[in-house]
């Protein structure tokens, strides 16, 4: 498998986490004839001196390592600094530790309008009732503020382009490219909130002085969304999950909230959402013992560094009492995940509510979650029946 | 016992203000604080400042003992 390995493998999304283990003990290097070939980079120290050499390794030519033709271009994912950083400088601010934290009561009351939907059934489906959901309300209500009437449209659009059949997923895709683009355009036209968008819709330079292009500001906003919901909504579902079919754990953290931001440290560890971006080489050089070529490409397994054993001790073991461990979940380098710390928070909120509301719960017998995996992971359902299972 | 953080490498991840918040603190953008100039740990905080430099993931905090 490692020597013809492919992301979009079936057995790497049924064995996800037994291959990813082989990785990252075994395998510093697994190869890939798939499309124009690429190699992938499975431990701490060597994903990590490629991720923050920008210049050897560059973002600009996109995260996968086989773009297909027409993809839209997401920034300032895709690009490299300086300009990357100009970007990033503007954004930043509104995606701190600080500013993320005025959010807390407001995704608060987002979980639990979302858990009274189904609090009295008995049972959810975690992802269609509530994770596939809470990500998008607050990122659109608290950081974009949408209108509230536009939401059920966006979201259908979020959903389908993410969930939806493959073949579909681009024109749903471009609508929500669409509404965003008259959205930001409209918001031009308004008095400044202050907010997030302002800050897009004012640019930066680009190296040669110019201001950023129309286009790169909706290919801003488009990455926030592609790069910011779907990955929250699987890191809290096979949390989640997780907690379903771990009573002592859950019942712990039901016991202990203290204890949820290090579990979610532990949580977004070992279920990675993004599983392993793309980088292109720009310079004939070496990464450990690989050689590589100027046109080469590697993906950057960040979910198997994060099991790493040089870097976590029993790495494949989920721990809630670890502290401070080391992992690659939101990346390494310049391109470290933008919401990395707002994910953190709705994690925790959404950990501590539903454990607060539905202290048991476990999988609806005779299903388990369904994932799909290429470079990303995503849940698309995970049935939940509430109360402790009948031991049969 | 000193500390230095590499703005170079810091990118803003926010692990060593989490654990260890009575030595490092964030700025308006969410990196640490204070980089790139040697700072004397307080006494007492030494084993602080150690925890927040290991869960660094870009290893940008170098500690010195003097």
């Amino acid at each position: 498998m490692f020597n013809d390995f492919d992301f979009e493998d079936p057995e790497f999304n049924e064995r996800f986490e037994d291959v990813l283990n082989e990785m990252a003990a075994k395998c510093p290097v697994a190869h890939s004839k798939t499309g124009h070939g690429y190699k992938v980079i499975n431990t701490y120290k060597d994903v990590k001196k490629a991720a923050q050499d920008w210049r050897t390794f560059s973002s600009a030519k996109g995260y996968m390592v086989n773009r297909p033709d027409g993809s839209p271009v997401i920034l300032p994912e895709e690009s490299d600094p300086p300009y990357h950083d100009k970007w990033r400088k503007a954004l930043n601010p509104f995606f701190s530790p600080t500013a993320v934290a005025e959010f807390e009561d407001q995704i608060r009351t987002i979980a639990n309008e979302l858990i009274d939907k189904f609090a009295d059934k008995g049972r959810c489906n975690f992802v269609s009732d509530f994770s596939a959901h809470l990500p998008g309300m607050v990122f659109f209500r608290c950081l974009m503020g949408v209108p509230e009437s536009d939401l059920p449209e966006l979201f259908e659009g979020i959903d389908k382009g993410t969930f939806g059949p493959i073949e579909e997923r681009p024109q749903y895709f471009m609508k929500v490219n669409d509404y965003l683009a008259a959205y930001l355009e409209q918001r031009t036209k308004e008095e400044p909130r202050g907010d997030v968008v302002d800050v897009v819709n004012a640019g930066v330079d680009r190296e040669d002085g110019t201001p950023a292009p129309w286009e790169d500001k909706v290919a801003i906003v488009l990455d926030l969304v592609f790069g910011g919901l779907a990955t929250t909504t699987h890191a809290m579902t096979a949390a989640v999950n997780y907690l379903a079919q771990h009573d002592d754990v859950r019942k712990e953290l039901h016991d202990n909230p203290d204890l949820v931001p290090q579990a979610v440290e532990e949580f977004v560890r070992l279920f990675a959402p993004v599983v392993a971006p793309a980088r292109y080489v720009t310079q004939d050089t070496t990464l450990g013992d690989l050689e590589l070529r100027a046109g080469d490409w590697i993906a950057l397994n960040y979910a198997a560094v994060s099991r790493d054993p040089e870097l976590v001790e029993n790495p494949a073991v989920l721990d809630i009492h670890r502290k401070g461990t080391v992992h690659s979940a939101f990346g390494i380098g310049p391109h470290r995940c933008l919401g990395s710390h707002l994910a953190r928070l709705e994690l925790k909120v959404t950990l501590e509510e539903f454990l607060r509301r539905i202290p048991d719960f476990h999988l609806t017998e005779g299903t388990s979650a369904k994932t799909e995996t290429s470079q990303l992971r995503t849940t698309t359902s995970l049935e939940l029946t509430f109360g402790t299972a009948t031991k049969g | 016992m000193k500390l230095t953080i590499d703005s170079g490498l810091c990118s803003g991840h926010g692990r060593c203000y989490s654990i260890a918040p009575d030595v490092y603190e964030p700025d308006d953008e969410g990196f640490a604080d204070h980089r790139d100039v040697a700072r004397e740990v307080l006494p007492g905080h030494e084993a602080s400042a150690r925890e927040g430099a290991q869960s660094c993931p870009e290893g940008a905090i170098e500690i010195s003992e003097d």
